[in-house]
């Protein structure tokens, strides 16, 4: 059955006496507010997805080799440029950091030379290890046991290209080599050390894209140390770590109050990064004050309306119209046309939002064609503090 | 329902309730929804007092007020709008209609406060036509006269359920004819709700067959 309502009549009584365009600008603020902050949290959510979503993702993890910087003040100091024990294991807290390891670097002389005549060289040289986990190319023959002679090696690819394009060109005696003529050349690696001398014969078995060092088995080189190495206990100059993502400004904050450097172009990224976490901090920034604004006009609208009804307000609680009845009934003026605004603004970003989807596609770039969850999400947590505002004025009013 | 005035003395009219005239003030007294009660008393002596205590408009006296042995002053807003929706109503002295909305819509108002309304809107209008007021239900509240806008107060405290009707003064710019068709209409909705109710009025009347005669 239809029950008919009192709302009619009190909207003869109790007229938002503000005024059409005072409401319209209100209604407008309100709205900038709204846009504003969930722009924000879409720009924010649309970045992470562009830096960490799978499909835009090459790699899932990148690794980042670490050292300490030589500069002019501690280059005569060398114990500068160990990491001790306490600086690895706040490293590794770090949430960035997602497994670290150590270059152990060798203590002994390396001389590498070769045994054709046809190429000849001769050069002093300088291993480092690491473990195994953290070299991106695998190879049957990188392993060693204790009594192997042949000593499996992995060089950057960088010294492999700088060869070819640099040396090889520049000078007639040197042919130019490929990694597959590299790996069939046998070194002849002479290790001097302690009063002691060991021969080996070396083999490129794979070049790194990731290390930018000469590699040898971890396990070689925990013998070797041993056996010939000057000192006694490893100083770890160089590390590596693993990380999801080498362009975490927290990552680059960490290394630079440090005074650590790794591979600034993976890191470079970072910057742009911060700027825009700073933009969008800002931008949710605005729409926060605007809101917080926007939120204090309608609750100025609200009083207002009550104290312009005052009178009227007063003569209906007489007669017996319930606190709860009037509160429904002011909710009803003010709350709907926020519900309006807020469903604009997210059509409106949808729009946006499905727009940027195309054209970012054409760059090979994802982005949802949705607006987020969190956006829809930050929607309804705007709407709620609209409504608790609105209703704890519309409570006080009322009671007084 | 029960309304009990406990030892109630006004504070503006101290004096003259403390004397011990009255009947009702300082004193206990107990309407009941059977009860028909007149209380007469010359102008300025307190019956709107009286009237806005007992509804808890005001609360400037010594003494209690309690609807079914609560006090009053302890009563939630919400509950104490139940009471005025459900089972009190009154008749203002000063009528307190909306003088902007038509006399139809301060009728509407008050019929449709509670979720379900207690009467229909045609008795609304059988109700306006026996006090001879049909002809201005649709006019603006301001505009009737303040013997038509009594009528229309008195049919307003007539659309709702109560058990105890409250009414000061309620025929002071009736003549005696409509006051007896007025006063009919009354005793006859009192009548079906098994109400009680309490008038105040300057002089003895004919009007009810009261129960009880109080002097204020």
């Amino acid at each position: 059955m239809h029950t008919p309502s009192i709302r009619p009549i009190l909207r003869k009584l109790i007229r938002t006496g503000i005024g059409r365009f005072r409401f319209l600008m209100g209604t407008v603020g309100m709205g900038v507010a709204v846009l504003f902050i969930l722009l924000a949290v879409q720009t924010f959510m649309n970045f992470n997805e562009l830096l960490h979503g799978k499909q835009n993702a090459n790699e899932t993890a990148d690794f980042l080799v670490i050292n300490k910087e030589v500069t002019a003040a501690t280059q005569g100091r060398k114990e500068l440029s160990a990491f001790n024990e306490a600086e690895l294991d706040s490293l590794r807290q770090q949430p960035f950091v997602e497994k670290l390891g150590t270059l152990t670097a060798s203590n002994f002389n390396v001389n590498v030379s070769s045994y054709s005549d046809a190429i000849p060289f001769y050069t002093d040289a300088y291993f480092e290890s690491v473990p195994d986990e953290f070299i991106d190319v695998t190879s049957e023959a990188w392993a060693w046991k204790p009594g192997q002679r042949d000593l499996p090696v992995i060089i950057p690819t960088f010294i492999i290209d700088l060869y070819n394009t640099g040396m090889a060109m520049s000078s007639q005696n040197f042919p130019q080599l490929s990694l597959e003529a590299l790996k069939a050349i046998p070194l002849r690696v002479l290790l001097k050390g302690n009063g002691k001398e060991m021969e080996m014969v070396g083999h490129i078995v794979a070049s790194s894209d990731r290390l930018n060092s000469i590699l040898i088995p971890q396990s070689f080189m925990e013998a070797a140390n041993r056996t010939l190495g000057y000192r006694t206990g490893a100083v770890t100059t160089r590390i590596v770590i693993k990380t999801k993502d080498p362009s975490d400004p927290q990552l680059v904050k960490y290394l630079a109050d440090r005074g650590w450097r790794t591979n600034t172009d993976k890191t470079r990224f970072s910057k742009v990064r911060v700027i825009v976490n700073w933009i969008v901090g800002i931008v949710g920034g605005i729409g926060l004050v605007m809101l917080l604004f926007g939120m204090l006009v309608f609750s100025l609208f609200i009083q207002l309306t009550i104290a312009s009804s005052k009178r009227d307000i007063e003569l209906l609680k007489t007669l017996g119209a319930s606190p709860r009845q009037l509160q429904a009934f002011l909710m009803q003026q003010f709350m709907p046309v926020n519900g309006v605004v807020m469903l604009a603004v997210v059509g409106g970003l949808s729009v946006i939002q499905w727009v940027l989807h195309r054209i970012l596609l054409g760059q090979q770039m994802y982005i949802p064609p949705y607006v987020s969850v969190a956006t829809l999400a930050a929607m309804i947590l705007v709407l709620g503090l609209i409504w608790l505002t609105n209703r704890g004025t519309v409570r006080r009013y009322l009671k007084d | 329902m029960t309304i009990t005035l406990h030892q109630v003395v006004p504070a503006p009219i101290r004096e003259k309730a403390l004397s011990g005239m009255s009947d009702i003030w300082n004193r206990e007294l107990v309407l009941r929804a059977g009860d028909h009660i007149k209380v007469k008393a010359p102008s300025g002596s307190g019956k709107t007092t009286l009237t806005h205590i007992i509804w808890n408009l005001r609360r400037d006296y010594d003494g209690t007020v309690a609807y079914d042995g609560v006090n009053v002053l302890d009563i939630p807003a919400e509950a104490m709008a139940q009471y005025r929706q459900e089972k009190l109503s009154v008749v203002f002295q000063d009528l307190r209609l909306f003088g902007q909305i038509t006399a139809l819509e301060n009728i509407e108002l008050k019929r449709n406060m509670p979720g379900k309304p207690y009467c229909s809107l045609e008795k609304v209008q059988a109700m306006a036509a026996q006090l001879g007021v049909a002809h201005v239900l649709g006019q603006q509240t301001s505009t009737c006269s303040y013997g038509e806008q009594q009528r229309i107060a008195i049919i307003r405290a007539l659309v709702q359920p109560f058990t105890f009707l409250i009414m000061d003064e309620p025929f002071s710019h009736l003549d005696r004819d409509n006051a007896r068709k007025a006063a009919g209409l009354i005793a006859a909705e009192c009548r079906d709700r098994g109400a009680g109710f309490l008038v105040t009025d300057l002089d003895d009347d004919d009007l009810f067959d009261y129960s009880v005669h109080l002097n204020l």
